[in-house]
Protein backbone atom coordinates (compact mmCIF):
# COMPACT_ATOMS: atom_id res chain seq x y z
CA UNK A 1 0.00 0.00 0.00
CA UNK A 2 2.73 2.36 1.00
CA UNK A 3 4.82 1.71 -2.08
CA UNK A 4 1.79 2.05 -4.32
CA UNK A 5 0.96 5.40 -2.73
CA UNK A 6 4.48 6.59 -3.25
CA UNK A 7 4.43 5.59 -6.90
CA UNK A 8 1.18 7.45 -7.49
CA UNK A 9 2.55 10.54 -5.75
CA UNK A 10 5.68 10.37 -7.87
CA UNK A 11 3.63 10.01 -11.03
CA UNK A 12 1.52 13.03 -10.12
CA UNK A 13 4.60 15.07 -9.27
CA UNK A 14 5.96 14.32 -12.73
CA UNK A 15 2.85 15.88 -14.26
CA UNK A 16 2.40 19.19 -12.46
CA UNK A 17 -0.83 20.01 -14.25
CA UNK A 18 -2.40 16.72 -13.26
CA UNK A 19 -2.34 17.31 -9.54
CA UNK A 20 -4.34 20.50 -10.03
CA UNK A 21 -6.82 19.15 -12.52
CA UNK A 22 -10.15 17.91 -11.31
CA UNK A 23 -13.42 16.40 -12.49
CA UNK A 24 -16.30 18.46 -13.80
CA UNK A 25 -18.56 18.43 -10.78
CA UNK A 26 -17.68 19.23 -7.17
CA UNK A 27 -19.33 16.96 -4.62
CA UNK A 28 -20.38 17.76 -1.09
CA UNK A 29 -21.60 15.94 1.96
CA UNK A 30 -22.77 17.07 5.37
CA UNK A 31 -23.16 14.72 8.33
CA UNK A 32 -24.34 15.70 11.78
CA UNK A 33 -24.68 13.90 15.08
CA UNK A 34 -25.79 14.80 18.58
CA UNK A 35 -24.07 13.97 21.86
CA UNK A 36 -24.87 14.45 25.56
CA UNK A 37 -21.72 16.41 26.49
CA UNK A 38 -21.62 20.22 26.49
CA UNK A 39 -20.11 21.96 23.43
CA UNK A 40 -17.05 23.08 25.44
CA UNK A 41 -16.27 19.51 26.34
CA UNK A 42 -16.64 18.27 22.76
CA UNK A 43 -14.57 21.18 21.46
CA UNK A 44 -11.80 20.35 23.93
CA UNK A 45 -11.53 16.97 22.19
CA UNK A 46 -11.99 17.77 18.51
CA UNK A 47 -10.98 21.47 18.48
CA UNK A 48 -7.26 20.73 18.48
CA UNK A 49 -6.10 20.44 14.87
CA UNK A 50 -2.93 18.71 16.06
CA UNK A 51 -4.72 15.80 17.74
CA UNK A 52 -7.10 13.68 15.70
CA UNK A 53 -6.76 10.65 17.96
CA UNK A 54 -10.53 10.83 18.54
CA UNK A 55 -11.01 9.31 15.07
CA UNK A 56 -10.72 5.50 15.08
CA UNK A 57 -8.97 5.38 11.71
CA UNK A 58 -6.16 7.71 12.81
CA UNK A 59 -3.08 6.02 14.23
CA UNK A 60 -1.00 9.16 14.76
CA UNK A 61 -0.99 12.85 13.95
CA UNK A 62 2.09 15.04 13.78
CA UNK A 63 2.26 18.63 12.64
CA UNK A 64 3.38 22.20 13.05
CA UNK A 65 1.72 25.49 13.79
CA UNK A 66 -0.80 24.48 16.45
CA UNK A 67 -4.21 25.89 15.59
CA UNK A 68 -2.92 28.84 13.61
CA UNK A 69 -3.86 29.44 10.00
CA UNK A 70 -1.59 27.41 7.69
CA UNK A 71 -0.83 24.89 10.46
CA UNK A 72 -0.10 21.45 9.02
CA UNK A 73 -0.60 17.88 10.15
CA UNK A 74 0.27 14.47 8.78
CA UNK A 75 -2.20 11.75 9.67
CA UNK A 76 -1.03 8.14 9.65
CA UNK A 77 -3.95 5.80 9.21
CA UNK A 78 -4.49 2.39 10.77
CA UNK A 79 -1.07 1.53 12.13
CA UNK A 80 2.53 2.63 12.16
CA UNK A 81 3.73 2.86 8.57
CA UNK A 82 0.15 3.05 7.32
CA UNK A 83 -1.08 5.31 4.52
CA UNK A 84 -0.93 9.04 5.16
CA UNK A 85 -2.98 12.17 4.60
CA UNK A 86 -1.33 15.61 4.71
CA UNK A 87 -3.60 18.49 5.68
CA UNK A 88 -3.47 22.24 6.25
CA UNK A 89 -5.68 24.44 8.44
CA UNK A 90 -7.12 27.47 6.67
CA UNK A 91 -9.84 28.73 9.00
CA UNK A 92 -10.09 28.53 12.78
CA UNK A 93 -12.55 30.22 15.11
CA UNK A 94 -12.49 28.95 18.71
CA UNK A 95 -15.33 31.29 19.75
CA UNK A 96 -17.60 29.83 17.09
CA UNK A 97 -16.11 26.34 17.64
CA UNK A 98 -15.43 25.77 13.97
CA UNK A 99 -12.45 25.16 11.73
CA UNK A 100 -11.74 24.35 8.11
CA UNK A 101 -8.88 22.44 6.58
CA UNK A 102 -7.96 20.88 3.30
CA UNK A 103 -5.93 17.94 2.11
CA UNK A 104 -2.63 18.89 0.51
CA UNK A 105 -1.54 15.36 -0.32
CA UNK A 106 -3.26 11.99 -0.40
CA UNK A 107 -3.11 9.04 -2.76
CA UNK A 108 -6.41 8.34 -4.47
CA UNK A 109 -6.05 4.71 -3.34
CA UNK A 110 -6.28 5.96 0.25
CA UNK A 111 -9.09 8.47 -0.25
CA UNK A 112 -10.45 8.74 -3.83
CA UNK A 113 -10.80 12.54 -3.87
CA UNK A 114 -9.01 15.65 -5.09
CA UNK A 115 -9.30 19.33 -4.10
CA UNK A 116 -10.76 18.27 -0.76
CA UNK A 117 -11.79 20.74 1.93
CA UNK A 118 -13.49 19.95 5.23
CA UNK A 119 -15.28 21.84 8.01
CA UNK A 120 -15.97 20.76 11.60
CA UNK A 121 -18.38 22.73 13.79
CA UNK A 122 -19.77 22.22 17.30
CA UNK A 123 -22.98 24.01 18.33
CA UNK A 124 -25.27 23.76 21.38
CA UNK A 125 -28.15 21.33 21.00
CA UNK A 126 -31.69 22.38 21.89
CA UNK A 127 -32.46 20.68 25.18
CA UNK A 128 -28.81 20.22 26.20
CA UNK A 129 -25.74 18.55 24.80
CA UNK A 130 -24.06 19.32 21.48
CA UNK A 131 -24.55 19.08 17.79
CA UNK A 132 -21.51 18.20 15.70
CA UNK A 133 -21.51 18.95 12.01
CA UNK A 134 -18.85 17.65 9.62
CA UNK A 135 -18.95 18.91 6.05
CA UNK A 136 -16.77 18.14 3.07
CA UNK A 137 -16.37 19.49 -0.46
CA UNK A 138 -14.27 17.65 -3.02
CA UNK A 139 -13.89 16.37 -6.55
CA UNK A 140 -13.69 12.71 -7.47
CA UNK A 141 -10.31 10.96 -7.57
CA UNK A 142 -10.16 10.75 -11.37
CA UNK A 143 -9.53 14.16 -12.93
CA UNK A 144 -10.35 13.25 -16.52
CA UNK A 145 -13.47 12.32 -18.42
CA UNK A 146 -15.18 8.94 -17.99
CA UNK A 147 -13.76 7.77 -14.63
CA UNK A 148 -13.35 4.12 -13.63
CA UNK A 149 -15.94 3.11 -11.00
CA UNK A 150 -13.51 3.15 -8.09
CA UNK A 151 -12.63 6.79 -8.83
CA UNK A 152 -16.01 8.25 -9.83
CA UNK A 153 -18.25 10.72 -7.99
CA UNK A 154 -20.16 7.99 -6.16
CA UNK A 155 -16.94 6.37 -4.91
CA UNK A 156 -15.69 9.74 -3.61
CA UNK A 157 -18.95 10.43 -1.78
CA UNK A 158 -19.04 6.93 -0.28
CA UNK A 159 -15.45 7.12 0.96
CA UNK A 160 -15.75 10.53 2.63
CA UNK A 161 -19.12 9.61 4.12
CA UNK A 162 -17.49 6.52 5.63
CA UNK A 163 -14.71 8.58 7.21
CA UNK A 164 -17.12 11.12 8.69
CA UNK A 165 -19.57 8.50 9.93
CA UNK A 166 -16.84 6.54 11.70
CA UNK A 167 -15.59 9.71 13.38
CA UNK A 168 -19.02 10.89 14.48
CA UNK A 169 -19.95 7.42 15.74
CA UNK A 170 -16.79 7.42 17.87
CA UNK A 171 -17.79 10.79 19.35
CA UNK A 172 -21.23 9.47 20.25
CA UNK A 173 -19.57 6.48 21.91
CA UNK A 174 -17.25 8.80 23.84
CA UNK A 175 -19.73 11.49 24.89
CA UNK A 176 -22.96 9.50 24.93
CA UNK A 177 -26.17 10.06 23.02
CA UNK A 178 -28.27 12.96 24.31
CA UNK A 179 -30.86 12.00 26.93
CA UNK A 180 -34.19 11.06 25.51
CA UNK B 1 -40.99 17.84 -40.59
CA UNK B 2 -39.13 21.09 -40.05
CA UNK B 3 -42.07 23.20 -41.05
CA UNK B 4 -44.32 21.68 -38.43
CA UNK B 5 -41.70 22.05 -35.70
CA UNK B 6 -41.21 25.67 -36.64
CA UNK B 7 -44.89 26.40 -36.55
CA UNK B 8 -45.18 24.69 -33.19
CA UNK B 9 -42.35 26.77 -31.87
CA UNK B 10 -43.87 29.93 -33.27
CA UNK B 11 -47.05 29.05 -31.44
CA UNK B 12 -45.12 28.53 -28.22
CA UNK B 13 -43.33 31.83 -28.71
CA UNK B 14 -46.69 33.50 -29.04
CA UNK B 15 -47.88 31.93 -25.80
CA UNK B 16 -44.64 32.93 -24.10
CA UNK B 17 -45.10 36.46 -25.40
CA UNK B 18 -48.56 36.60 -23.90
CA UNK B 19 -47.21 35.34 -20.59
CA UNK B 20 -44.51 37.98 -20.57
CA UNK B 21 -47.08 40.63 -21.33
CA UNK B 22 -49.18 39.37 -18.44
CA UNK B 23 -46.41 39.92 -15.91
CA UNK B 24 -46.79 43.13 -13.87
CA UNK B 25 -43.40 44.54 -14.90
CA UNK B 26 -40.22 43.54 -16.67
CA UNK B 27 -38.88 41.60 -13.74
CA UNK B 28 -35.25 40.56 -13.64
CA UNK B 29 -35.08 36.78 -13.70
CA UNK B 30 -32.17 34.75 -12.31
CA UNK B 31 -31.46 31.33 -13.80
CA UNK B 32 -29.39 29.40 -11.27
CA UNK B 33 -27.90 26.09 -12.36
CA UNK B 34 -27.82 23.65 -9.43
CA UNK B 35 -25.17 21.07 -10.18
CA UNK B 36 -25.67 18.56 -7.37
CA UNK B 37 -29.46 18.68 -7.62
CA UNK B 38 -29.67 18.25 -11.41
CA UNK B 39 -31.90 21.29 -11.48
CA UNK B 40 -32.22 24.94 -12.37
CA UNK B 41 -33.82 27.36 -9.91
CA UNK B 42 -35.62 30.31 -11.53
CA UNK B 43 -36.02 33.47 -9.44
CA UNK B 44 -38.13 36.54 -9.95
CA UNK B 45 -35.68 38.99 -8.43
CA UNK B 46 -38.17 41.84 -8.18
CA UNK B 47 -40.41 39.77 -5.95
CA UNK B 48 -37.53 37.85 -4.37
CA UNK B 49 -39.08 34.42 -4.88
CA UNK B 50 -38.17 31.19 -6.62
CA UNK B 51 -40.88 30.87 -9.26
CA UNK B 52 -39.84 27.57 -10.87
CA UNK B 53 -37.44 24.67 -10.49
CA UNK B 54 -36.59 22.90 -13.72
CA UNK B 55 -35.36 19.33 -13.70
CA UNK B 56 -32.08 19.35 -15.60
CA UNK B 57 -30.07 16.11 -15.81
CA UNK B 58 -26.29 15.97 -16.20
CA UNK B 59 -25.12 18.21 -13.34
CA UNK B 60 -25.53 21.63 -14.95
CA UNK B 61 -23.11 24.47 -14.11
CA UNK B 62 -22.56 26.80 -17.09
CA UNK B 63 -25.27 29.32 -17.93
CA UNK B 64 -25.95 32.05 -20.49
CA UNK B 65 -29.14 34.00 -21.14
CA UNK B 66 -30.70 36.15 -23.84
CA UNK B 67 -34.10 37.79 -24.28
CA UNK B 68 -35.61 34.69 -25.83
CA UNK B 69 -33.49 31.79 -24.57
CA UNK B 70 -31.63 30.29 -21.63
CA UNK B 71 -28.56 28.17 -22.38
CA UNK B 72 -27.17 25.59 -19.96
CA UNK B 73 -24.13 23.32 -19.92
CA UNK B 74 -24.41 19.93 -18.19
CA UNK B 75 -20.89 18.40 -18.14
CA UNK B 76 -21.90 14.92 -16.97
CA UNK B 77 -24.35 14.67 -19.86
CA UNK B 78 -21.84 16.49 -22.11
CA UNK B 79 -24.88 18.50 -23.15
CA UNK B 80 -25.53 22.09 -24.13
CA UNK B 81 -29.21 22.96 -24.10
CA UNK B 82 -31.31 25.85 -25.32
CA UNK B 83 -34.39 26.37 -23.16
CA UNK B 84 -37.56 28.35 -23.39
CA UNK B 85 -36.95 30.99 -20.68
CA UNK B 86 -40.53 30.83 -19.44
CA UNK B 87 -41.13 27.08 -19.28
CA UNK B 88 -37.66 25.56 -19.23
CA UNK B 89 -38.61 23.34 -22.15
CA UNK B 90 -35.54 22.10 -24.01
CA UNK B 91 -35.86 23.56 -27.51
CA UNK B 92 -32.52 22.23 -28.80
CA UNK B 93 -29.83 20.02 -27.35
CA UNK B 94 -26.30 19.33 -28.54
CA UNK B 95 -23.98 16.66 -27.15
CA UNK B 96 -20.35 17.76 -27.24
CA UNK B 97 -17.71 15.07 -26.93
CA UNK B 98 -15.32 16.35 -24.28
CA UNK B 99 -15.78 18.34 -21.12
CA UNK B 100 -18.16 21.22 -21.86
CA UNK B 101 -17.83 23.71 -18.98
CA UNK B 102 -18.05 27.49 -19.44
CA UNK B 103 -20.40 29.29 -21.82
CA UNK B 104 -20.89 32.76 -23.28
CA UNK B 105 -23.32 34.18 -25.79
CA UNK B 106 -22.44 36.54 -28.61
CA UNK B 107 -25.81 38.01 -29.58
CA UNK B 108 -24.33 40.14 -32.36
CA UNK B 109 -23.08 37.18 -34.37
CA UNK B 110 -25.51 34.54 -33.09
CA UNK B 111 -22.64 32.53 -31.65
CA UNK B 112 -22.58 30.46 -28.49
CA UNK B 113 -19.12 29.69 -27.11
CA UNK B 114 -18.53 26.63 -24.93
CA UNK B 115 -15.17 25.74 -23.34
CA UNK B 116 -13.85 22.17 -23.39
CA UNK B 117 -12.18 21.60 -20.01
CA UNK B 118 -10.43 18.46 -21.22
CA UNK B 119 -9.29 19.32 -24.72
CA UNK B 120 -7.98 22.90 -24.71
CA UNK B 121 -10.52 24.25 -27.16
CA UNK B 122 -13.67 26.31 -27.48
CA UNK B 123 -16.61 25.14 -29.51
CA UNK B 124 -18.34 27.83 -31.55
CA UNK B 125 -22.02 26.94 -31.88
CA UNK B 126 -24.87 28.47 -33.82
CA UNK B 127 -26.92 29.89 -30.96
CA UNK B 128 -30.21 28.83 -32.54
CA UNK B 129 -29.70 25.25 -33.73
CA UNK B 130 -26.57 24.53 -31.62
CA UNK B 131 -24.60 23.05 -34.50
CA UNK B 132 -20.83 23.29 -34.14
CA UNK B 133 -19.51 25.87 -36.62
CA UNK B 134 -15.87 25.95 -35.61
CA UNK B 135 -13.34 25.15 -32.89
CA UNK B 136 -10.86 27.58 -31.37
CA UNK B 137 -7.57 26.44 -29.80
CA UNK B 138 -6.84 27.68 -26.30
CA UNK B 139 -4.59 26.75 -23.37
CA UNK B 140 -5.07 23.80 -21.04
CA UNK B 141 -8.34 23.51 -19.07
CA UNK B 142 -10.38 26.43 -20.37
CA UNK B 143 -13.10 27.36 -17.86
CA UNK B 144 -14.81 30.77 -17.80
CA UNK B 145 -15.74 32.56 -21.02
CA UNK B 146 -17.08 36.06 -21.60
CA UNK B 147 -17.95 38.32 -24.51
CA UNK B 148 -17.27 42.06 -24.19
CA UNK B 149 -20.31 44.33 -23.93
CA UNK B 150 -19.58 45.83 -27.36
CA UNK B 151 -19.63 42.31 -28.79
CA UNK B 152 -16.15 42.58 -30.28
CA UNK B 153 -14.08 40.29 -28.05
CA UNK B 154 -14.22 36.79 -26.63
CA UNK B 155 -12.04 35.92 -23.61
CA UNK B 156 -11.24 32.46 -22.23
CA UNK B 157 -9.70 31.69 -18.82
CA UNK B 158 -7.27 28.87 -19.63
CA UNK B 159 -6.93 27.60 -16.08
CA UNK B 160 -3.98 25.24 -16.20
CA UNK B 161 -2.08 27.47 -18.64
CA UNK B 162 -2.34 30.48 -16.27
CA UNK B 163 -3.44 32.65 -19.16
CA UNK B 164 -6.37 34.35 -20.86
CA UNK B 165 -6.91 33.87 -24.61
CA UNK B 166 -8.51 36.73 -26.54
CA UNK B 167 -10.36 36.28 -29.84
CA UNK B 168 -11.89 38.73 -32.29
CA UNK B 169 -15.59 37.87 -32.07
CA UNK B 170 -16.14 38.91 -35.69
CA UNK B 171 -13.34 36.97 -37.43
CA UNK B 172 -12.88 34.40 -34.62
CA UNK B 173 -9.13 34.86 -35.00
CA UNK B 174 -6.78 34.74 -32.03
CA UNK B 175 -5.69 38.22 -30.90
CA UNK B 176 -3.29 37.02 -28.24
CA UNK B 177 -2.75 35.27 -24.95
CA UNK B 178 -2.03 37.10 -21.71
CA UNK B 179 -0.33 35.47 -18.73
CA UNK B 180 -2.21 36.16 -15.50
CA UNK B 181 -2.05 34.75 -11.93
CA UNK B 182 -2.27 31.08 -11.11
CA UNK B 183 -5.30 29.08 -12.24
CA UNK B 184 -7.70 31.70 -13.65
CA UNK B 185 -11.25 30.35 -13.62
CA UNK B 186 -14.02 32.97 -13.70
CA UNK B 187 -13.80 36.22 -15.65
CA UNK B 188 -15.91 39.19 -16.68
CA UNK B 189 -15.58 42.17 -19.00
CA UNK B 190 -16.19 45.58 -17.44
CA UNK B 191 -18.43 47.90 -19.47
CA UNK B 192 -15.34 50.01 -20.30
CA UNK B 193 -13.72 47.05 -22.08
CA UNK B 194 -11.22 45.90 -19.48
CA UNK B 195 -11.28 42.24 -18.49
CA UNK B 196 -11.15 41.13 -14.83
CA UNK B 197 -10.17 37.52 -14.15
CA UNK B 198 -10.10 35.72 -10.79
CA UNK B 199 -7.01 33.59 -10.08
CA UNK B 200 -7.92 30.82 -7.64
CA UNK B 201 -4.27 29.86 -7.08
CA UNK B 202 -2.95 33.32 -6.19
CA UNK B 203 -6.11 34.75 -4.59
CA UNK B 204 -6.15 37.86 -6.72
CA UNK B 205 -7.73 39.41 -9.78
CA UNK B 206 -5.76 40.29 -12.90
CA UNK B 207 -7.04 43.33 -14.77
CA UNK B 208 -6.30 43.24 -18.50
CA UNK B 209 -6.50 45.99 -21.09
CA UNK B 210 -7.35 44.00 -24.25
CA UNK B 211 -6.27 46.89 -26.51
CA UNK B 212 -2.66 46.27 -25.52
CA UNK B 213 -3.09 42.67 -24.34
CA UNK B 214 -1.40 43.41 -21.04
CA UNK B 215 -2.15 43.07 -17.36
CA UNK B 216 -2.62 46.65 -16.11
CA UNK B 217 -3.32 45.87 -12.47
CA UNK B 218 -3.74 43.18 -9.82
CA UNK B 219 -6.26 43.27 -6.97
CA UNK B 220 -5.78 41.13 -3.86
CA UNK B 221 -9.03 39.40 -2.84
CA UNK B 222 -10.02 36.51 -0.53
CA UNK B 223 -9.19 32.84 -0.81
CA UNK B 224 -10.18 31.11 -4.06
CA UNK B 225 -11.91 33.83 -6.10
CA UNK B 226 -14.22 32.07 -8.56
CA UNK B 227 -16.37 34.83 -9.99
CA UNK B 228 -16.22 38.55 -10.82
CA UNK B 229 -19.07 41.04 -11.25
CA UNK B 230 -19.67 44.79 -11.39
CA UNK B 231 -22.13 47.43 -10.28
CA UNK B 232 -21.25 50.81 -11.70
CA UNK B 233 -17.70 51.50 -10.65
CA UNK B 234 -17.65 48.83 -7.97
CA UNK B 235 -16.18 45.39 -8.59
CA UNK B 236 -17.03 42.23 -6.66
CA UNK B 237 -15.34 38.84 -6.36
CA UNK B 238 -16.81 35.67 -4.83
CA UNK B 239 -14.21 33.97 -2.63
CA UNK B 240 -15.09 30.33 -2.45
CA UNK B 241 -12.91 29.21 0.48
CA UNK B 242 -13.16 32.46 2.47
CA UNK B 243 -16.97 32.59 2.26
CA UNK B 244 -16.75 36.28 1.46
CA UNK B 245 -17.49 38.75 -1.30
CA UNK B 246 -14.61 41.16 -1.96
CA UNK B 247 -15.59 44.70 -2.94
CA UNK B 248 -13.11 46.84 -4.85
CA UNK B 249 -12.96 50.10 -6.73
CA UNK B 250 -12.86 49.17 -10.41
CA UNK B 251 -11.00 52.39 -11.32
CA UNK B 252 -8.32 52.66 -8.64
CA UNK B 253 -8.33 48.87 -8.15
CA UNK B 254 -8.19 49.46 -4.37
CA UNK B 255 -9.88 46.86 -2.11
CA UNK B 256 -12.83 48.37 -0.20
CA UNK B 257 -14.46 45.69 1.91
CA UNK B 258 -15.07 41.99 2.51
CA UNK B 259 -18.70 40.96 3.00
CA UNK B 260 -19.42 37.68 4.80
CA UNK B 261 -21.57 35.38 2.66
CA UNK B 262 -22.97 31.88 2.88
CA UNK B 263 -20.57 29.05 2.11
CA UNK B 264 -18.78 28.53 -1.21
CA UNK B 265 -19.98 31.63 -3.07
CA UNK B 266 -19.40 31.15 -6.79
CA UNK B 267 -21.67 32.48 -9.57
CA UNK B 268 -22.16 36.24 -9.66
CA UNK B 269 -24.14 38.65 -11.82
CA UNK B 270 -25.79 42.07 -11.75
CA UNK B 271 -29.47 43.06 -11.97
CA UNK B 272 -30.65 45.82 -14.29
CA UNK B 273 -30.81 48.20 -11.29
CA UNK B 274 -27.29 47.37 -10.18
CA UNK B 275 -27.80 44.84 -7.40
CA UNK B 276 -25.34 41.98 -7.11
CA UNK B 277 -26.59 38.40 -6.93
CA UNK B 278 -24.33 35.51 -5.88
CA UNK B 279 -24.89 31.75 -5.73
CA UNK B 280 -23.56 29.86 -2.68
CA UNK B 281 -22.76 26.30 -3.67
CA UNK B 282 -22.54 24.67 -0.26
CA UNK B 283 -25.49 26.36 1.44
CA UNK B 284 -27.93 26.11 -1.48
CA UNK B 285 -28.75 29.81 -1.54
CA UNK B 286 -28.51 32.93 -3.61
CA UNK B 287 -27.84 36.21 -1.84
CA UNK B 288 -28.65 39.71 -3.06
CA UNK B 289 -26.28 42.56 -2.22
CA UNK B 290 -27.16 46.25 -2.24
CA UNK B 291 -24.11 47.98 -3.77
CA UNK B 292 -24.85 51.26 -1.96
CA UNK B 293 -24.86 49.90 1.57
CA UNK B 294 -22.74 46.88 0.59
CA UNK B 295 -24.96 44.69 2.73
CA UNK B 296 -26.78 41.46 2.00
CA UNK B 297 -30.47 42.29 1.63
CA UNK B 298 -31.91 38.85 0.91
CA UNK B 299 -31.00 35.15 1.13
CA UNK B 300 -33.13 32.77 -0.93
CA UNK B 301 -33.03 28.98 -1.11
CA UNK B 302 -32.16 27.10 -4.31
CA UNK B 303 -32.00 23.47 -5.38
CA UNK B 304 -28.86 21.55 -4.34
CA UNK B 305 -25.45 22.91 -5.30
CA UNK B 306 -26.02 26.24 -7.11
CA UNK B 307 -23.14 27.17 -9.45
CA UNK B 308 -24.62 29.76 -11.85
CA UNK B 309 -21.32 29.81 -13.74
CA UNK B 310 -21.77 32.62 -16.27
CA UNK B 311 -24.10 35.56 -16.84
CA UNK B 312 -27.32 34.23 -15.33
CA UNK B 313 -29.63 37.23 -14.93
CA UNK B 314 -32.08 38.05 -17.73
CA UNK B 315 -33.36 41.63 -17.48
Amino acid sequence: MKRRSFLVAAALAALPGMALAHGPSRQKISLTTEVAAAPEEVWATIGNFQDMSWHPAVHSSTGEGGNNIDATRLLVLGQEGGPTIAEVLYKYDAAKMTYSYRITDVAVEVLPVTNYSSHLTVTPRDGGGSKIEWKGAFYRGYPNNDPPPELNDEAAIAAVTGVYQAGLDALVAKFGAPGS
Amino acid sequence: MLWSRNSVRRGLDLVAGLLIAALPAHADMAYVTCQNGDALSVFDLDQGVEVARWSLPGQPAGIAVSDDAVFTVAPMAKAVRRHDPMTGEVLTEAVLDGGPTGIALDITHGHLFVSDWYNARIWVLDSTDLTVLQELSVGSAPAGLDVSEDGRLLASADRDANQVSFFDADSLSLLGRVTVGERPYGLRFHKDGRLFVGNVGTNDISVINPAVLQVVGTIPVGERPYGVGFSGNLGFATNQYANTLSVFDATTLEPIKEIDTNEYPEGIDTTSDGKIVIANWFDNTIQIIDPTTQDITATLETADGPRAFGRFIRP
